[in-house]
Formats: structure tokens, C-alpha cells, sequence
């Protein structure tokens, strides 16, 4: 086992990078959908919310590997199909498999994001909005400088656990053959017939980085925590 | 309305100059949630300078009233005016129309406020809470806002604080904080909203002492209090609130030594409780 763990680990790691970028993508996306639902969901108009409201429901409802099917085999084989003119060219880039499946998980994640953001908006203090507003900023400013950073700071705990579901939903991507930790061990699997070595090395690759991952945010949240913090105890 | 020659009988402090328009007027106000009345028919005038105390019980209304100078609580009838600008509506032809957010957000740059509970932004230090507005707001360089907020700082005797966060800060701190938040603003109108009820006893003297200071220096304050001997000392005049409308609107050794009502005879005898 630790000669093939040796022997495989750089393919591994490869595979590893990928799945990564593809998270780091996919939630970059998936922070500016959210954040667009959750202030629509707020908004005056009662068609804005309701397209927010909807958005949620659908894209928590639908399981990303029947998303992934829909955008990648579906969306630019319709547009082609269709004879709509510019399908074709929107939804070329679809073919694509890593764009494809970015897409796919931005929407997807952006759904549970949009929930978070619009908790933790609520959980900031309706006085500090009063007191945004009675120094005169109007509301753009003020969800920009008072609201916004306070809630990020709020949300950033689940939004660091929705990146590890968005990481290892990645695994997902194996099956439109995006090359990333999941498809690497069943290429090896294929190729050794070691097939219990080969998925438990992606397994442990996908702990390991989760544990980084774990690490890296329990020391943002301490960096976070400081200013404006009431429990100082905890800072080490 | 108006009364050129009718000048009330003995100024209480110094003579305020006569004639001059007042900062605010309040006209017919009236403010309805959920289909209960929370204010009816207030009128009210402030001059430029003057300290005007709002008491009464609880649920009088004497907090949405503060907040509808400001129009952080958009209100639905009459006219509330600072100097000559009509607050939160634009009118046309006789028809009001809600002003937009740009032109309200200006508006409130005239009015500071001080809330009950602080309300100070925990994610800036004090000297960031301070410049949020002169810099985001006014767009003030830097410098000149952070000049502002050193003044403001030594007006409520903090100097040394413009470092720290807010939660390292006790409760009247903060509160001075608050005042000092409002102060670099330099409004032309002071609302203070129960600004002492959340503070521990032994705080409220602190806070008082810097409201008592900015009325001797004759700045224009609209205080909602529960402090009587506080109201006693720093106010002109004294409006008396009840079920959403004004009761009395009197001068201040008037309404103490003379109450109008037994209502208010006995208000005042409960300490500025019942």
C-alpha cells in the first residue's frame, strides 16, 4: 500500500489541485449568486423576490449530479438543436467540461449560500442599519461599510463547511470526465485493477485536504473574531 | 403662527435671538403601524440652540417621534420641517410623495443621533466608528475627518480611547462614543433617543454630564429622557407625551413648579416612571 501510495501520490495530487480549483471556482461563483438572492429577497419588488424565493427552491431541490448531466449533455446539445440563433454561441462554452461543472456547482452551492447570507444579514442588529442610515449613508453605502462586513463575518463558519460540501461534490465531475482526485483513482483502478488501494488513496487525499481546510479556517475565524468579539477567551 | 411680538414671558437661560425661523417644525403628524395609532396631531417647534425635553410613559410614542425627525420611521400625516426642507416626502401640488433614499440619506446628514443602546459599528474601533460618516458620507479627506473625531473625542472627555473597539469600552463610554459618532457629523439638530436607559446607575452620570455640557454650549437638542433631574437642569422647555399626542408643551421651571394636569402631577411625583 505505501509503495503504491508513493508510486501514485504526484497523479493524486494533480487530481487533488483540480478538484481544488474547481471548488475555489464554483464558490467564487457561488458568493456572488448568493449575495445577489439573498439582497433580492429583501427587495421592494414583489417579482424580484419571488424569482429569489424560487431560485432557492429549485437549485437546493435538484441533486448536482442531475445538474451536471443537464448543463453539460444537455444545454449545448439543446442550443445546437434548437436553431434559436445565439443558443449556439451561449452555450458553447458548456462543452467545455471544467466550465461545465463550475457552472453547475456555482449554482447549486449558490442556493445554500444565498440561504446563509440572508441568516446572517438577520442576525446582524437592526440598530446598526439605524445607525448607518442616521449618519446619513444611503442604503447601498450602508450595506457595503456596516451591514455586509458584519454578516461575512457571521457567515463565514457555514460558508467554510459549504466549501467542503462544494469539494467533495467535485468528486461529481468525475462523471463527465473532468480529471480531478475521483476520476485520477479510477483511472489508476483501471489501469492496476488495485482497486481498493486506489480508492482508498482518494479517500485519504480527500480527508487530508479537508483537515487542511478545517485548519486553515479555524484560523481565519480567530482573525476574524477580534475586533468586536465578546468572548476574548478564546483568542489564543 | 408665527408671533412676532408675543416673545413667551422671561427666557429661562439666555435670551435666544428672536424672530429666526425655527430648525424644526412639526406639523400635524400622525403615524399608524399595523392599524393602531401610534402618534395623532403632534405640533411642535424647536429654535436654533434650544433643549427640548420628551417625557412620558412608556409607549407614549415619544421614540417614534425622535425617529420620524430623522424618517428612520416614515411617517404618514402632516409635515415635519428642518429649517425649510421637508423631511422624508416631496411635495407636488399638495401631493406627497416619498422623497428618494439619495435625498433622505442627505437630509439626515442635518440630524445626529444617539441611540438607547449604543448602536456603535463593533466591527471599527472608535476612531473608525467616528470617521465612518465625515469620510463615507461627507467624503471628507481622511485627515480633516480624523481631526473632527479627536474634537469630538475630547468634547466627551475620551481622548485616550480612539483606539479601542467598542466591547472593550463600558457602557457609558460607548454612549459618549455615540454622542461623539453624532457630534462629527456637526449636525444642526441633536436627537437623543433614551440615551441613558440601558446603562448600569452608576454610568448615567457620565453621559449626562456631556448632554448637560453640549446644552450649556447651546447646541440644538431633541432628548427623550427619562432623567426628570436631568430635564430640569438642561432643557428649555418640556413636552409631556401621552397615547401619541402632545399633553403640555411648556417651559421647563413651568412644567415643574406648575404642572398643567394631575396626570402629570402625579408623573412627575413617580419620578418620571408611572
Amino acid at each position: 500500500m505505501i509503495e503504491f501510495a508513493l508510486a501514485y501520490a504526484p497523479r493524486y495530487f494533480m487530481g487533488t489541485l483540480v478538484g481544488l480549483g474547481l471548488t475555489v471556482l464554483a464558490m467564487a461563483g457561488a458568493l456572488v449568486l448568493g449575495l445577489l438572492v439573498a439582497l433580492g429577497r429583501q427587495s421592494r419588488s414583489r417579482v424580484l423576490r419571488a424569482i429569489c424565493v424560487s431560485y432557492v427552491a429549485v437549485f437546493r431541490g435538484v441533486p448536482p449530479l442531475v445538474l451536471l448531466y443537464v448543463v453539460y449533455f444537455g444545454l449545448p446539445a439543446w442550443a445546437v438543436q434548437s436553431g434559436i440563433p445565439g443558443m449556439v454561441a451561449l452555450f458553447s462554452p458548456l462543452d467545455n467540461r471544467l466550465a461545465s461543472a463550475t457552472l453547475a456547482f456555482a449554482v447549486n452551492a449558490g442556493a445554500y449560500v444565498a440561504e446563509i447570507l440572508r441568516a446572517s444579514m438577520m442576525a446582524v442588529p437592526a440598530d446598526q442599519m439605524d445607525a448607518a442610515r442616521s449618519i446619513g449613508m444611503t442604503y447601498p453605502t450602508a450595506l457595503r461599510r456596516i451591514l455586509l462586513p458584519q454578516a461575512f463575518r457571521i457567515a463565514f463558519p457555514p460558508l467554510g463547511n459549504e466549501f467542503i460540501i462544494i469539494l467533495k461534490g467535485t468528486s461529481l465531475a468525475s462523471v463527465i470526465g473532468v480529471t480531478e482526485l475521483m476520476r485520477t483513482a479510477q483511472n489508476v483502478a483501471a489501469a492496476t485493477f488495485l482497486n481498493l488501494q486506489a480508492y482508498l488513496l482518494a479517500a485519504f487525499f480527500y480527508v487530508a485536504l479537508v483537515i487542511l481546510l478545517q485548519g486553515a479556517s479555524t484560523l481565519v475565524e480567530r482573525r476574524l473574531r477580534r475586533p468586536g468579539d465578546h468572548d476574548r477567551s478564546l483568542i489564543v | 403662527m408665527s408671533g412676532a411680538g408675543a416673545t413667551p414671558a422671561a427666557p429661562e437661560k439666555t435670551a435666544r435671538p428672536g424672530g429666526e425661523p425655527p430648525i424644526l417644525r412639526i406639523a400635524g403628524l400622525g403615524k399608524s403601524l399595523g392599524g393602531r395609532q401610534i402618534l395623532s396631531g403632534i405640533d411642535l417647534e424647536m429654535a436654533r440652540g434650544e433643549t427640548v425635553a420628551i417625557v412620558g410613559p412608556s409607549g407614549a410614542g415619544k421614540t417614534t417621534l425622535l425617529r420620524c425627525v430623522n424618517f428612520l420611521t416614515p411617517y404618514d400625516e402632516g409635515r415635519i420641517y428642518l429649517g425649510d426642507e421637508l423631511i422624508g416626502y416631496r411635495e407636488n401640488g399638495g401631493q406627497l410623495r416619498p422623497a428618494h433614499d439619495a435625498v433622505v440619506a442627505r437630509q439626515r446628514r442635518r440630524t445626529g443621533m444617539v441611540f438607547q443602546r449604543f448602536a456603535l459599528f463593533p466591527h471599527r474601533n472608535v476612531l473608525g466608528n467616528l470617521i465612518e460618516g465625515p469620510v463615507h458620507v461627507l467624503g471628507l479627506p481622511r485627515e480633516a475627518a480624523e481631526a473632527r473625531a479627536r474634537e469630538a473625542l475630547r468634547e466627551v472627555g475620551l481622548e485616550g480611547k480612539i483606539d479601542a473597539f467598542p466591547d472593550e469600552l463600558s457602557g457609558g463610554q460607548q454612549q459618549r462614543v455615540g454622542i461623539a459618532r453624532a457630534l462629527c457629523m456637526q449636525p444642526e439638530l441633536l436627537l437623543f433617543d433614551e440615551a441613558t436607559s440601558a446603562l448600569d446607575p452608576e454610568l448615567v452620570g457620565e453621559v449626562l454630564a456631556v448632554m448637560r455640557r453640549l446644552s450649556e454650549e447651546r447646541r440644538t437638542m431633541l432628548v427623550v429622557t427619562h432623567e426628570l433631574k436631568f430635564a430640569r437642569e438642561a432643557a428649555d422647555r418640556m413636552v409631556f407625551m401621552e397615547n401619541g399626542r402632545v399633553v403640555a408643551d411648556l417651559p421647563t421651571r413651568t412644567f415643574f413648579e406648575a404642572p398643567p394636569t394631575p396626570r402629570i402631577e402625579a408623573f412627575l411625583r413617580a419620578g418620571g416612571h408611572s
